[in-house]
């Protein structure tokens, strides 16, 4: 299992977790209690795309057995885009920028305007910075 | 009282009104702060679950930067920076880095200090948002019957109203358009339906996801305690129906 990630073998299938679940209300497809079944019943990745998920939590929050399947949904993402599998575009987008900006998101001329009318400072790292910050995601594995 | 402002993209680069009214805020306030332009992307969920090992990297980095207790302005960043600087305080056996959500600071603040206005009848319903309730231990409030940011906007002099589903999440972070969509529609709409007059938020994606969906405004909390402790409220970026709804009042 993924350092981090939560025990799955402590789950007994109690399905608190799905029923908490905000995402399982309009998708009824998208099931944590599942998810963690498949691993630690028939030690499988699970057939449910871990990108659903909200992140909120309640899930954990909810599991009488300290299980955290949150972070063993977090950890299935990692385990599909290591294996070569797919992450959705956006946040690979998100990834690409902060490569290439440091931030997440980019500063567009409109929002470059607003900051200026409203006196606010420049943002943006120095050369010295985003290299570093360019290193540190080589060197965990991005492409 | 100083600390080190730590803002994140969101509001950065698509939320300038957001900026200014947390730095109105945090000044009117009397805490004096310093900001830090070399820290990155605090690295939340979604590059978390794609690389352990670069979100707790890029925080090591935003760590070392920042240096001080940290104030928040997006609760993702808080959950994000926290609970990195936690981690990693801990492998080296020290005591990680204070990190104060923006509206933790305000209610200790404004034990102290009096807004000067107050909007008795602007009807607020909160989002609350899921990175600064839970996990459970996080201990700032009850996720269960969350109090704090209800408390600020009463001392601000707003009112905050209760409406159905007002914990589920919004759906911020789900990747899937239809599902989060679906998600902010019905929390936004229950919002409404309860009378609010806006929705308030302390964290940029929730703003973000619910802004689209929403027929009331969607606003942050910074904005509101701005405009009550005396700012400017176009600088601040209050909608003017919003403003015209609480003169009439």
């Amino acid at each position: 299992m993924k350092k981090g990630a939560g025990n799955p073998l402590r789950c007994m299938q109690c399905g608190s977790c799905t029923s908490a679940c905000p995402v399982n209300t309009i998708r009824e497809d998208f099931n944590p209690r599942r998810m963690v079944g498949s691993i630690a019943r028939f030690n499988r990745l699970p057939d449910q795309d871990p990108w659903l998920c909200s992140t909120c939590s309640l899930c954990t929050d909810r599991c009488p057995q300290a299980v955290n399947p949150f972070s063993i949904i977090m950890a299935l993402r990692a385990v599909v885009y290591e294996n070569g599998g797919e992450a959705p575009a956006g946040i690979l987008r998100m990834v690409e920028q902060v490569r290439e900006t440091g931030l997440a998101l980019p500063l567009t001329p409109e929002s470059l305007e607003r900051r200026r009318l409203l006196g606010l400072p420049e943002v943006g790292l120095s050369s010295e910075g985003l290299s570093e910050v360019r290193r540190i995601l080589s060197e965990a594995g991005f492409k | 009282m100083s600390l080190t402002l730590y803002l994140g993209c969101v509001i950065r680069t698509v939320q300038p009104e957001v900026e200014k009214a947390v730095k109105e805020t945090l000044s009117r306030i009397g805490v004096s702060f310093r900001e830090q332009p070399e820290a990155s992307c605090c690295a939340p969920s979604w590059f978390f679950s794609l690389s352990r090992e670069a979100w707790l990297r890029l925080n090591d980095r935003n760590m070392r930067l920042l240096n001080s207790t940290v104030v928040t302005a997006c609760d993702d960043c808080f959950a994000s920076l926290n609970d990195a600087f936690r981690i990693l305080a801990e492998t080296r056996g020290v005591r990680p880095p204070d990190v104060k959500p923006f509206q933790t600071l305000l209610l200790e603040r404004l034990r102290e200090v009096k807004p000067r206005l107050g909007f008795k009848g602007l009807r607020c319903a909160v989002q609350h948002s899921c990175r600064f309730l839970r996990p459970r231990g996080r201990g700032l409030d009850n996720p269960e019957d969350p109090k704090m940011v209800k408390s600020v906007l009463e001392t601000l002099g707003f009112l905050p109203v209760s409406y159905d589903g007002e914990l589920n999440c919004c759906g911020g972070f789900v990747s899937d358009e239809k599902v989060g969509g679906e998600m902010a529609r019905l929390k936004a709409g229950s919002a409404e339906k309860a009378g609010a007059d806006c929705i308030v938020a302390t964290c940029s994606h929730c703003m973000l996801r619910l802004s689209p969906v929403s027929r009331i405004p969607v606003l942050h909390l910074a904005q509101l305690s701005a405009f009550s402790l005396g700012s400017d409220p176009l600088q601040i970026g209050l909608p003017e129906s919003l403003l015209r709804r609480v003169v009439k009042r």
